[in-house]
């Protein structure tokens, strides 16, 4: 199954963290990742850390000139446990 | 790589102009480029510490981090240390009742209050403080431009209010100084004293919240020759972005500077005085403030007639500065918001930020980050509205997804 993307290119601080956590919390039971698009890099300091309060890793890669995309995976339950 | 070297270039020529802006300025007036160079650095490491006094604010209770805060914290310890060896140069009898010329001891009130109230409130709900609004334009945020003009709007109709202001509260109102009752060691001690205590505070903030992830460190390779390590060196500091810490030294260090060179940071009465000149052109202009010539620091400033101005060569080099500094690091981009309601969010939260500015005297810079370390009351009272407008205002940027 493609990954759910969310683009918040363009957004204000501190939305595209806010609506990172939204669409996390949004993400079905059987969906395992998440694809954020971002050029505001604040987020990348903030994103990792509320993706991971509610059990998700992140992966961040620079996909041009100020711009990143953030590849956030549910942590399986059999890790966690 | 290639990109690595366009931005390289783009750096080199940025920074070249800015030292043909130096010369020019220098012709002009000596004091004019030495607020240029202020200017320049002020923006480069607000930008490279992404330095945003808002989210300072704002992440205490949005997130339960306080990431940000520990950096403005320090560069208050050191800005008060600082300030405080400045000010007892200045003033060697404290028991004189005399205050220290340019330091940002204000008449505190309601308006204090009030004016780091709304603040508080405008920067969250704009996504920037004013300081953050002027390096976030650097960095080639639009809705920042934005905010910066409702700035402007909210300082002129602060301008048009002033006289009741002052009539009814800021003329009569007591400018508090902690050296008359401490001395200058007894008070800077109590300041280093409180700003721990509130240390205490955020970092029991974060612990309630939860588990806090430290940002992922890559142990750096090895340098191999001194080429490697210099070249990781300025990867450091040009490319990389700052820990919050240093950059927060840095900023209260180059305040202290700054108030030895003449007085201490601070720009919206200078960014007052273009929204008032504005205004005259339009033939609008509010007439004659009561008492502001008599007082320090980030009081409205009437305008003049005249074009240049010390301050001006700051505002502009913080801008210039940060835009460098972020083309240097690959982190410059147009970025303009797709939802119409973010512009309305930046020009009514720099609204009401201007209005809060002005007749608080100041904004997270002049009222607060400069008022603090001058051992004066006002500080503390705007910084602690500060905090509850920016909880308000974390409620209200909550209910506009």
């Amino acid at each position: 199954m493609a990954p759910t993307k969310l683009d918040v290119r363009g957004e204000i601080c501190p939305y595209p963290m806010m609506r990172t956590v939204s669409a996390l919390k949004k993400l079905s039971s059987d969906e395992r990742v998440l694809e954020v698009v971002t050029d505001h890099a604040p987020a990348l300091e903030t994103i990792p850390t509320q993706a991971a309060r509610l059990g998700f890793r992140t992966d961040i890669q620079e996909t041009g000139a100020s711009e990143w995309r953030i590849l956030i995976t549910r942590n399986e339950a059999e890790e966690e446990a | 790589m290639t990109a690595t070297a366009s931005n390289t270039t783009l750096a080199v020529t940025a920074w070249a102009t800015a030292a043909v802006i130096y010369v020019a300025a220098r012709a002009l007036d000596i004091e004019f480029s030495m607020f240029w160079l202020f200017g320049l650095a002020f923006g480069f490491v607000l930008q490279r510490g992404r330095f945003c006094f808002a989210s300072a604010f704002r992440d205490i209770f949005l997130l339960g981090h306080a990431r940000i805060m520990k950096g403005v914290l320090f560069g208050l310890a050191v800005g008060s240390v600082g300030f405080g060896l400045i000010m007892s140069r200045q003033i060697p009898m404290t028991s004189l009742g005399v205050y220290p010329p340019s330091a940002n001891v204000l008449p505190l009130g309601i308006h204090t209050g009030l004016g780091g109230l709304l603040f508080g409130i405008g920067m969250v709900v704009a996504g920037g403080c004013v300081s953050g609004s002027i390096y976030r334009m650097g960095e080639g945020y639009v809705a920042s431009w934005v905010a910066f003009a409702g700035v402007m709007g909210g300082l002129l109709m602060s301008a048009y209010t002033w006289n009741w202001w002052w009539d009814a509260h800021i003329a009569t109102a007591p400018r508090l100084w902690l050296p008359h009752w401490l001395g200058h060691p007894g008070a800077v001690v109590v300041t280093l004293l409180a700003l721990a205590a509130v240390y205490v505070w955020v970092v029991s903030v974060e612990h309630r919240a939860g588990m806090v992830v430290p940002p992922a460190s890559g142990a750096r390779p090895q340098a191999e020759s001194v080429a490697d390590d210099l070249r990781s060196a300025a990867h450091r500091v040009f490319v990389q972005g700052w820990p919050v810490l240093p950059a927060g030294a840095v900023l209260g260090g180059l305040n202290v500077l700054l108030f030895t060179a003449r007085e201490p940071w601070g720009f919206t009465g200078e960014v007052s005085r273009w929204a008032i000149a504005t205004a005259s052109l339009a033939n609008v202009a509010p007439g004659p403030l009561a008492g502001v010539e008599t007082l320090p620091g980030c009081v409205l400033v009437p305008s003049d007639g005249l074009f240049f101005n010390h301050m001006l060569f700051l505002v502009l080099g913080m801008f210039f500065g940060s835009f460098a500094a972020a083309v240097g690091a690959g982190e410059f981009k147009i970025r303009a918001p797709k939802r119409p309601v973010r512009y309305a969010q930046s020009l009514g939260g720099g609204v009401i930020m201007g209005y809060g500015s002005g007749i608080g005297m100041g904004c997270t810079i002049g009222a607060f980050f400069s008022a603090i370390p001058s051992l004066a009351v006002n500080g503390w009272v705007f910084g602690g509205f500060l905090a509850i407008g920016a909880w308000i205002g974390t409620h209200i940027i909550q209910r506009i997804e």
